[in-house]
């Protein structure tokens, strides 16, 4: 499929720049919570060190007041596990470990020693929760930007020839849309209505058209798979490549739908806060071999 | 064991418990005079260790089986990645490998399955109908949720996981 003579690539169009942001000239945004990753620690081992001055200075005092700064470390750190998309269920489970282990009063020393190995594994988990899980939800919402690989595919979609009409990203954005939802049939009929070979988006529609009919039906078989031709190729994330009909016709649809996504991300400001609800689904896709 | 047309399938650990406190109770028979008095409620509470469950499992195993067909008349053939946020509360159905199984023992298995497009946990809140392994090739129908009910990334809800004797179609 690749062995015809080599098309000159199309020269990119610019786009109105209220369209437009580059994504180069946008500050990082700064992580508003990083105060309450600090306050994990800082609780957890300041209590602890209150309890060894208070002994220290012969102070006697039940044990569990100074274990309180565990218990607040606890629940600060089940609230940034409960920010993040995917729950880290050893995070949201710490405050009732905290309870359960610093509810009954202790000597001091032993005490003290309870507090430091519970906050060295506080700390651990929340490094643990901010190299595993990810950023939360209210970061990457606040920016309402697309990051990492699924930005630079946008990046290189602004290049789509011009006849890409406010009306057509909008279809593209229902069309996404209602494929992510599993509402085939209606995903489907949009799709057909904007599908053409004239350009990439009308051939991405017709991919969509024909795969979410497909899989409309109560026993799906795949056919002889519509992909995208030649020259759509600068367009494409992923290779349309494969070892037999069915993973090409996969990479088509995962091509058909996140180059949909990009070009209703880029062509109608207004779906966008929609288009976010779907933006895990379209790095899923990116992502997947 | 069958109770009308449901097959019950006690967990290994209500077994256990029953044994192990008949095991006490008799113990505590020949020991101890008192508890011979009141072997009178004893034996049938300790019955109860075992009709519980049983009770428990056939209703929630009868209450699946009256969802199979409306699950398996409304259900989408999808791929596993095709799986998102998006789709909670949607009725699916997927084919695939096992790759993994959990917690069979308590009569709440969890299985990983995969197709060639990705992998995907399946949840099941009763001992489905065959003993399912790894490396099956299985269908299974089920709505999707979230992996703690109210949060967490999507997974199967499973009211029905069968093996396949073929291929799996291509969805």
């Amino acid at each position: 499929m690749w062995l015809l003579p080599p098309v000159p690539s199309l020269p990119p169009i610019r786009i109105p720049v209220n369209v437009m942001e580059t994504p180069a000239e946008s500050p990082v945004p700064a992580n508003p919570l990083l105060w309450l990753e600090f306050a994990v620690p800082a609780l957890s081992f300041g209590g602890a060190l209150l309890a060894i001055v208070l002994l220290q200075a012969g102070v006697t005092l039940d044990s569990r007041f100074p274990s309180l700064g565990c218990v607040f470390a606890s629940i600060t750190l089940a609230y940034l596990a409960w920010l993040r998309p995917r729950k880290d269920i050893v995070a949201l489970s710490t405050p009732i470990y905290s309870i359960i282990f610093f509810i009954l009063p202790s000597e001091s020393l032993p005490g003290i020693v309870l507090q430091l190995l519970y906050a060295m594994s506080l700390t651990l988990l929340q490094v643990r929760l901010k190299h595993r899980f990810g950023q939360t939800s209210a970061a990457a919402a606040r920016t309402a930007e697309l990051t990492g690989p699924l930005e630079e595919y946008a990046g290189r979609v602004r290049g789509l020839p011009a006849g890409m009409t406010p009306e057509a990203a909008h279809r593209a954005a229902i069309v996404f849309l209602r494929f992510s939802q599993g509402e085939y049939r209606s995903a489907a009929e949009t799709a057909a209505a904007g599908a053409s070979d004239g350009t990439a988006i009308g051939r991405a529609c017709a991919i969509v058209a024909e795969q979410a009919a497909i899989l409309d039906k109560p026993s799906p078989r795949q056919v002889a798979p519509r992909i995208f031709f030649f020259e759509n190729r600068p367009f494409l994330a992923k290779s349309q490549s494969g070892e037999n009909e069915d993973r090409i016709a996969d990479a088509a649809l995962d091509n058909a739908l996140l180059l949909l996504f990009a070009a209703a991300w880029i062509g109608s400001e207004a779906d966008r806060p929609r288009l976010l609800t779907g933006r895990a689904f379209a790095e899923k896709l990116l992502e997947s071999t | 064991m069958k109770i009308g047309k449901v097959d019950i399938k006690v967990s290994l650990v209500a077994i256990a418990v029953f044994v192990i406190f008949t095991v006490l109770l008799i113990a505590a028979s020949i020991s101890s005079p008192e508890v011979r008095s009141q072997l009178i409620w004893l034996i049938p509470v300790l019955f109860m260790l075992l009709v519980v469950p049983i009770a428990l499992n056939y209703m929630s195993r009868s209450q699946y089986a009256e969802l199979k067909p409306e699950y398996k008349r409304e259900a989408k053939t999808v791929r596993v990645k095709l799986i998102n946020e998006n789709m909670i509360g949607k009725i699916v159905r997927i084919e695939g490998v096992v790759e993994r199984v959990h917690f069979q023992f308590l009569n709440r298995p969890q299985y990983t399955i995969g197709d060639r497009s990705g992998t995907i946990s399946v949840k099941m809140f009763t001992s489905p109908d065959e003993n399912i392994k790894v490396n099956d090739i299985v269908e299974v129908y089920g709505q999707v949720i979230r992996r703690y009910i109210v949060t967490g990334e999507p997974v199967i809800n499973c009211v029905s996981i069968s093996t396949l004797k073929k291929t799996p179609a291509k969805a």
